[in-house]
């Protein structure tokens, strides 16, 4: 009993449609050849010359969702991304932002996309080093008609939400690696596009200023209710930001989920080795894990209560605090399911309860 | 083989000898324009008396470059005046000015266009190769024939060699705009005019201005030499001098020409090192 991503009700905000993305001179017929599925990976490279970046990628991502794509190094995932502001064009396929398809827009429609309506933070932030971070932020909104001033505030504001407003007039080289980031994530806000693209933001930073960041981003990213995509190689990250993770291997997506179905339900062994370290503790919910009331015997009144939605931990504690053999688990005001110490020992060891 | 060698030789003199006729005018302009160009610059200097240009350069070259340089080239210049060399050393720098000026105004564009377009780059370097390698007072013969003796000819013989260093390196700065701020440009929505002038162009400041450096130096170097058509200047002074077996004379202005080089040389390097100030890391 696992409850899916809530996306009723949310509008697509962007979408992929069998997306495929060869490098190599025979494009075509190796597209071809992919999609008949009569050739693997390593034939197309034998056979047509061509490599295999994306293959037949498909999936949505709804308004305000964070969506994260993690993979390890060639899986495609940077390949992929740049698909959805067109830095990159799909051998075969459809990309669809804010309903239309990116690669039938004139050139005009594509930079106002690109300025408007999507920013951009790249893995080696790409600041300019001979422009001051206010000036750096200013980029995206130099080709739109604002005035100076406005420029200004707009700028100062965006550094204001990273906690930089300070530094506006220094310049790249005077700040850290963590602060250039920060001043990447302003420039990517600065003109408040409605989607992000996040290329591995944090993978160059060091651990705890990398965890810092992805608290913040996270925060910041569901107060100003944007749409982002967010590559990773660190499962640990998606986790941390996601509310749903596709992951990557060798350009196909393996499994698309919320971070708990990822870790308890992975799709195959490579899945599986993947999310074998991570803490299932703030993961698992009580309502995966709780047996049906009926099934429990034993009066429910008296035990400690907690919610549907508490996670492992929560119940722990209650458990440990209370010395109780059983907790009831309640969602509004009704009790809907028992969680027994065996059901806790089973949750953090990783197996079903069903 | 003869017979093609004069078939060549030929074809070269007819060719000279019909320019000169039909584009009289054509040269003529050109002389017009080079002359007086020569002579504003030159006026202007020759208006400034010798210890108000030295002084300009103690002052600009102590802040901008360093006290022993400042002091060495005041010394210098101070000498080239004791010598009695002072009006040919300003036409010399005359003549490299307005030469390098006129180069640059070709080169920087140029070299913009070649860096961006890698089909044009393969018969640029061709060109320039070959105006590389041709020994450079050889461009001072047709000149003579079609400019005449005097700075007219020095001028275009050495725009035409102070071109290619500042091309070259131009283009070679606009090609090495790091991948990823191509990407940031496009990602944020640029036009590819805007890409260029505010995120390739400014990464390439440093190569091009060091082009700016090789061209003063080579074009230099030409000026020296265009001493044998006239040109005025330490160029005609050793050229007269060694014609006339004066040693003394020779090594006079042998020294001046050292002294200017190295003032203008450190100068421009100065230039470069200020223009990529801002790019602090």
């Amino acid at each position: 009993m696992m409850k899916l991503a809530d996306t009723t009700g949310r509008s697509k905000a962007v979408e992929c449609r069998s997306v495929w993305k060869f490098f190599g001179e025979n494009g075509l017929a190796a597209v071809e050849a992919a999609k008949k599925g009569t050739h693997d990976k390593d034939q197309i490279l034998k056979d047509f010359g061509c490599v295999v970046a994306v293959a037949d990628a498909s999936f949505e991502v709804s308004e305000g969702e964070t969506f994260c794509i993690m993979g390890l190094s060639g899986s495609g995932k940077s390949t992929l991304i740049r698909h959805f502001n067109r830095l990159i064009e799909p051998s075969a396929g459809e990309v669809i932002v804010r309903g239309e398809d990116v690669c039938k827009l004139p050139s005009a429609d594509l930079r106002a996309l690109r300025s408007k309506h999507m920013g951009m933070v790249f893995q080696h932030v790409a600041l300019l080093p001979y422009r001051t971070v206010l000036q750096n932020v200013s980029l995206p909104l130099e080709i739109q008609q604002l005035s100076k001033s406005q420029r200004t505030d707009t700028c100062q504001s965006a550094l204001e939400k990273v906690g930089l407003k300070n530094w506006a007039d220094r310049y790249p080289s005077e700040l850290s690696g963590g602060m250039q980031q920060r001043v990447g994530i302003a420039r990517a806000l600065a003109a408040n596009p409605e989607i992000l693209l996040m290329d591995e933001p944090f993978s160059a930073l060091d651990p705890l200023i990398r965890k810092q960041l992805q608290i913040e981003f996270k925060q910041l990213s569901t107060q100003l209710n944007k749409t982002s995509i967010f590559i990773t190689h660190d499962l640990e990250e998606a986790i941390r930001i996601g509310d749903r993770i596709a992951i990557m291997k060798e350009g196909r997506i393996v499994q698309i989920g919320t971070p708990e179905e990822i870790v308890l339900r992975p799709a195959d062994e490579y899945v599986a080795d993947f999310v074998e370290g991570i803490s299932r503790l703030h993961l698992v919910k009580a309502h995966s894990i709780m047996s049906k009331r009926d099934a429990v015997g034993g009066d429910a009144t008296g035990l400690p209560t907690a919610d549907v939605d508490d996670d492992l931990q929560t119940l722990i504690d209650l458990a440990l605090k209370f010395g109780a053999e059983r907790i009831a688990i309640k969602d509004e005001d009704s009790v809907v399911g028992v969680v027994t110490r065996e059901n806790l020992l089973k949750a953090v060891r990783g197996i079903d309860v069903d | 083989m003869l017979e093609v060698t004069d078939a060549f030789d030929l074809v070269v003199n007819d060719g000279l000898m019909w320019i000169n006729d039909n584009a009289t005018t054509l040269f003529d302009s050109l002389r017009a324009v080079l002359d007086g160009l020569f002579n504003v610059i030159d006026g202007l200097l020759a208006a400034t008396p010798y210890w108000a240009f030295i002084l300009l350069v103690l002052v600009v070259g102590w802040v901008a470059v360093g006290r022993i340089f400042a002091v060495a080239a005041a010394a210098g210049l101070w000498l080239c005046q004791a010598m009695g060399l002072w009006s040919e050393t300003m036409s010399t720098l005359t003549l490299v000015l307005s030469s390098t000026f006129i180069a640059l105004l070709i080169a920087i564009p140029g070299g913009i266009i070649v860096g961006l377009a890698a089909g044009f780059s393969k018969a640029s370097d061709v060109v320039l190769d070959f105006i590389q390698t041709m020994p450079a007072y050889i461009y001072l013969l047709p000149g003579i024939a079609l400019l005449g003796y005097g700075p007219a000819t020095a001028m275009c013989a050495t725009t035409i060699v102070a071109i290619p260093p500042a091309m070259r390196l131009t283009a070679h700065g606009i090609r090495m705009t790091p991948t990823q701020f191509r990407e940031l440009g496009a990602a944020v929505g640029l036009t590819p005019l805007q890409v260029l002038f505010k995120i390739r162009i400014p990464f390439a400041f440093p190569s091009i201005l060091a082009g700016v450096n090789q061209s003063l130096m080579l074009g230099f170097g030409m000026v020296v030499i265009a001493g044998i058509v006239g040109s005025g200047g330490l160029g005609q002074t050793v050229y007269d001098a060694v014609r006339t077996l004066q040693i003394d004379k020779s090594i006079n202005a042998g020294i001046a020409i050292v002294v200017l080089s190295i003032v203008l040389d450190r100068f421009s390097q100065r230039l470069g090192t200020l223009g990529s100030g801002g790019a602090r890391g």
